[in-house]
């Protein structure tokens, strides 16, 4: 059976990330809420953080060995805020996985519980925004 | 001293409900997010996994109405200190998901206040957690 354990530690190439305006505003729309052009979603801290770490979902799933059809699914998401989030506003973002875990349960079967973390920073400041702990499940066939 | 009459420990967070969610804003979300999983763009594969008829939401999409239900309790975006939440199961197209809260702690000191919050779709528990506001 394959251990991800190796990876804690493991960076993702970070960098910064601009969040669009057109972004911010179809998010919120999309979501059924009401978009504002000045302030964007706090649901947003996902996306910000995550084009902010510098990978997508599929580069995830490459690095877990996972397919989009794998049935990867999210497990516990945490968001510590020290300011909003701002369309159009540009971040610095820093990102490593913090721990994968094998684990199994009753309903889930075997899984591997990737959990990693991301802080932004506005462009240019030492003042954290946003720090987003987030885990996803990786569903294992036994002896994957 | 820090006026915490707004919120009482025991106060019902008022529910946040989305009657019911369009495939197409599930398929938008997908291509925001770039996410390339199937039961989020394709009935047909929901129903080979027996997940049913319809699509499946994407966790960042619940998040975000459970984020809002906090949000809007709290008096806006900049009253939100943190969250943390645990998916618990999927939720699908056509579902009502609604999101209610209990207020568990008041900190008078730190002016916070600590928010137990839990979501369902059609009365089934979908995502569960916390959430600490500015009071």
């Amino acid at each position: 059976m394959s251990d991800y354990g190796h990876l804690a530690g493991h960076r993702f190439p970070g960098g910064t990330y601009t969040l669009p305006p057109w972004l911010s505003w179809l998010w919120a729309d999309a979501c059924k809420l009401e978009p504002d052009w000045r302030t964007a979603h706090q649901g947003l801290a996902y996306l910000v953080a995550l084009r902010g770490a510098g990978v997508s979902i599929q580069d995830i799933f490459d690095l877990m060995d996972a397919t989009a059809d794998s049935g990867v699914v999210f497990g516990e998401f945490q968001v510590d805020y020290h300011g909003v989030l701002r369309p159009g506003t540009t971040y610095d973002c820093e990102a490593e996985v913090v721990e994968v875990e094998r684990k199994s349960g009753r309903r889930a079967g075997v899984f591997d519980k990737l959990t990693f973390q991301v802080k932004v920073r506005e462009e240019g400041s030492d003042d954290m925004t946003i720090v987003c702990t987030n885990s996803w499940i990786f569903p294992r066939a036994e002896g994957e | 001293m820090t006026a915490t009459h707004e919120f009482h420990v025991g106060q019902r967070v008022a529910p946040f409900v989305i009657e019911s969610v369009e495939p197409d804003r599930i398929k938008t979300v997908a291509a925001i997010l770039q996410d390339p999983t199937p039961t989020h763009l394709d009935p047909a594969v929901t129903r080979a996994r027996g997940m049913g008829e319809n699509l499946q939401t994407q966790g960042a999409l619940n998040m975000t109405w459970f984020v809002e239900a906090a949000m809007r309790f709290a008096g806006g975006a900049d009253r939100l200190v943190s969250f943390n939440v645990r998916f618990l199961d999927n939720v699908f197209a056509g579902e009502r998901f609604e999101c209610t809260g209990t207020v568990t702690a008041i900190d008078a000191g730190a002016a916070r206040a600590e928010l137990e919050l839990m979501a369902t779709a059609n009365g089934r528990p979908v995502l569960g957690g916390t959430a600490v506001i500015k009071t």
